[in-house]
């Protein structure tokens, strides 16, 4: 089930609001439980057992890790688990990858699985390892069940992050307050994101679509696409983040942050502490450090560097372009360790357009089939092939969507969080701003329902990995 | 208002919202129509295991959820206006307003789709024609031929696409009336033109296939609101028209036969707005350009007893084609209409007399470049 649909708003979210609400409080764990499977069951009813299970692995390898963290045994059992865990996630989204690799090298010719991938495999997979980790470190085990089941299906982090780490709300599964203020500010933060999501990554979303079957190809198509894709993937995982924290925060629940405005960036080591800053920090914790991170030696690091963001490219797609854009980051941050950041540090202007330009390439690469597709939209970029600068249908499009582009751009800045925080200084002003924002916020609602309503342009870009 | 007062009214607002929309989609009606856009709406569907198990329940789920949400033809006007008004948007859903008219952009040109034309065209004249048949086509051009220019929307070359269709079936004579054609000859909220401007096109026509055509008409017009099927698409306000057509002596005399359901029909199906019309379909269900021939039929014959001529012609048309026939009857004793989208070539043999008749083929270029459904 999308957040940014009808059947959602409308009918899935004001029943489980009142459920949970209505429920004592032993009981608002199992409601919200039982909700998260019925939004997981909507869009893959067949799944659920996956996760069932998934989940029944990871509650049983807990108990066992937490009984023999102090002995070998569970070292091997923590092991375990992450193994069975990734097993899952290597099965169902990578086995056909390297089938056809396997393949290609060998010349055989053994059939792909063409297995639907599990909504969310890589993100619940990803919880599910932070919490045996996390017991084996010596977190204390959940011996709810449903407890632990709410951490790993909970729906508002379920499908698309952010990826919440077991120790930051294990006390919240137990012991959470509700408050008014609480539920606004949750409100708040979750009609925002939805009005990323839908007003601007949804349309920004249809340039893309226009361009990728446009028979017209100029330099500025190419360019219009590709910062186009860089908002689009923006405001569309920022906003379903958004969404999850603000539910979480109607909840009770307090998630992490995932984006802090990556594309004020000024290097791309920047802009990671930026950009989908859950992930980051979870190959940080559980991948980079464990291996050594930067106490073993300069080259030693490099390697691990390496690794880290061949890893963070391949979750998120069983594709060689995926490997290639971690490559890229692998590369430029490894630069910058080695000396370019201080260089960086002489021009902010410079910084600016180096990491938006390199960012901007990267999601070209991202986003295309294949790795040909990729190198043909990057030569698009530089009018290879003998594409003219300009074409009439890029021109109609920057027309039409040139107004969407610039609010993009200033939307992925925090000028409106800086202007409504001046604004709000002044008592006359936070007066006038508490009046106004129930008004804006519902009248956002009711255009975003308007535009669900004539069923436009709606997938989530984030539901892929 | 105190920064308490405002979480408060937020929290009020946001339940009221969605407990309303919950209520107002679990017990409004529902309709089974949507008469704006034209279709039938998603019907809510069967629970059961299987479909569960599937996922075709939830699927199905989703769309009955969109398609019924209460009021949706009004906000999908406000979704709309803001697409066009706020966010500048040249067009909604393809669709755009121009100086009163709506418009779709047609664009770019489908060069496999007129050379499939082409072909199923070439199929035809293989069949049945023989070097006694004089061959004839003839372009329609879209309304946003004549408005896109001006507006900044994207539309096809129309010389070339004339040239690419001519080129394409030479063994027609092509016949160009886009010369005679302009924005005011076509609906404003409709893909079509108006039978009382196209006279001129009419003649021409007549006039290059060797025949004359009446010159005076009575003009007649329905009652009722006409929304042509941009309106719906576009979602946008606009004031309804009426529609229009003209008869004089040839045409009420014609005796007009309907090969698909077998029966005779009138030229003018003037029960087109009625609840229940000639053709059994509900009002709210029918295309009111269904006012010409009763619309999309496959096979229809019209004949003019009066006619001063043993002059034949088949046409292969689209829905244009019904509103110009009527007015190019004067001139032939019989004209057979078969829009391929609707049969099969190879049945036309058991219907239609090729030997000696004059063959036209007239399509809009929104079929010729939308051709996959020409059989």
């Amino acid at each position: 089930m999308l957040f940014s649909s009808i059947s959602f708003l409308y009918y899935f979210l004001p029943l489980t609001i009142g459920l949970y609400f209505a429920v004592p409080r032993g009981f608002k764990n199992t409601v919200l439980l039982l909700a998260s499977l019925v939004f997981y069951g909507w869009g893959e009813p067949k799944y659920v057992i996956l996760m069932a299970l998934s989940v029944l692995l990871g509650y049983g390898f807990g108990l066992l890790v937490e009984k023999y963290r102090q002995k070998s045994a569970g070292r091997i059992l923590c092991v375990a688990s992450v193994g069975v865990s990734l097993s899952f996630l290597l099965y169902f989204k990578y086995a056909d990858f390297f089938i056809e690799n396997f393949n290609a090298v060998t010349g055989m010719g053994i059939l792909p699985l063409r297995l639907a991938l599990p909504i969310g495999i890589s993100f619940y997979t990803f919880q599910i390892i932070s919490y045996t980790v996390d017991v084996y470190r010596g977190e204390a085990a959940q011996r709810k069940l449903i407890s632990l089941a709410v951490y790993i299906a909970m729906f508002p982090q379920l499908i698309a992050g952010p990826i919440v780490r077991y120790h930051d709300i294990a006390k919240q599964l137990e012991r959470r307050g509700h408050s008014l203020s609480g539920a606004a500010c949750g409100i708040r933060r979750f009609v925002i994101g939805l009005a990323k999501k839908i007003l601007i990554a949804n349309q920004l979303g249809e340039l893309c679509g226009v361009f990728r079957t446009s028979g017209e190809k100029s330099v500025l198509f190419y360019w219009m696409y590709a910062v186009s894709f860089a908002l689009h993937i923006y405001f569309d995982f920022s906003g379903y983040s958004d969404m999850a924290i603000g539910l979480g925060r109607m909840f009770g629940f307090s998630f992490p942050e995932n984006f802090n405005y990556p594309y004020i960036s000024a290097s791309i080591t920047e802009f990671w502490r930026r950009w989908h800053i859950s992930l980051g920090s979870w190959f940080r914790d559980y991948v980079y450090i464990p291996m050594g991170g930067n106490r073993k030696g300069v080259g030693r690091q490099l390697i691990n560097i390496l690794v880290v963001w061949m890893l963070t490219g391949f979750w998120h797609g069983a594709a060689w372009n995926f490997l290639l854009w971690g490559l890229l980051f692998a590369a430029l941050l490894t630069l910058e360790k080695l000396w370019l950041l201080k260089k960086l540090e002489k021009s902010r202007f410079f910084s600016h357009i180096y990491t938006l330009f390199f960012v901007v390439i990267s999601f070209v690469i991202f986003n295309a089939e294949n790795l040909e597709q990729a190198f043909s939209d990057i030569a698009g970029l530089f009018g290879a092939g003998g594409i003219p600068l300009a074409c009439a249908e890029a021109v109609y499009y920057l027309k039409s969507f040139g107004l969407l582009l610039l609010a993009g751009g200033i939307g992925a800045t925090p000028a409106l969080r800086v202007l409504v925080s001046k604004i709000s200084e002044n008592p006359a002003g936070s007066r006038a701003l508490n009046l106004i924002e129930p008004a804006v916020l519902a009248l956002l609602f009711v255009v975003m329902t308007a535009y669900l309503a004539d069923g436009s342009f709606n997938p989530f870009l984030y539901f892929r990995f | 208002m105190s920064a308490k007062k405002k979480d408060f009214v937020l929290c009020l607002v946001f339940g009221l919202l969605l407990a309303g929309g919950f209520l107002l989609c679990l017990f409004l009606p529902k309709a089974k129509y949507s008469e704006s856009e034209r279709r039938m709406l998603s019907p809510r569907p069967k629970f059961s295991a299987q479909g569960v198990w599937s996922g075709r329940f939830m699927s199905d789920f989703e769309s009955y959820a969109v398609d019924t949400f209460p009021f949706r033809d009004f906000l999908r006007g406000i979704k709309a206006v803001t697409a066009l008004h706020v966010f500048l948007r040249q067009d909604n859903n393809g669709i755009y307003a121009e100086e009163g008219f709506l418009a779709s952009m047609e664009y770019p040109m489908n060069e496999a789709s007129l050379s499939h034309a082409a072909r199923r065209f070439g199929y035809i004249r293989e069949k049945y024609l023989t070097g006694e048949n004089r061959i004839y086509l003839s372009v329609i051009p879209d309304k946003n031929c004549f408005l896109a220019e001006k507006s900044g929307h994207l539309s096809m070359n129309y010389r070339d696409f004339e040239k690419k269709m001519a080129d394409l079936a030479d063994f027609a004579e092509y016949i160009s009336i886009s010369d005679l054609l302009e924005r005011d000859d076509y609906y404003k909220t409709d893909t079509h033109w108006r039978q009382e401007k196209i006279t001129d096109v009419a003649e021409r026509l007549a006039l290059a296939m060797g025949t004359e055509v009446s010159e005076d008409y009575e003009l007649c017009e329905m009652e009722q609101d006409f929304y042509g099927v941009y309106y719906g698409q576009a979602a946008l306000p606009f004031a309804p028209e009426r529609l229009k057509f003209l008869t004089e002596e040839a045409i009420r005399g014609c005796q007009v036969y309907d090969w698909q359901n077998q029966k005779q029909i009138p030229v003018y199906n003037t029960s087109v707005f009625d609840e229940s019309g000639s053709d059994g379909k509900k009002a709210a269900v029918r295309d009111p350009y269904e006012l010409f021939l009763s619309g999309s039929l496959s096979l229809i014959t019209i004949k003019n007893p009066n006619a001063r001529t043993d002059k034949r012609l088949v046409m292969f048309r689209d829905s244009f084609g019904s509103s110009i026939a009527p007015l190019l009857i004067s001139g032939y004793a019989q004209i057979d209409l078969v829009d391929i989208r609707y049969i099969h070539p190879d049945h036309l043999g058991q219907f239609i007399d090729f030997e000696g008749c004059d063959v036209l083929f007239l399509y809009s270029s929104l079929v010729l470049n939308h051709s996959d459904t020409l059989k």
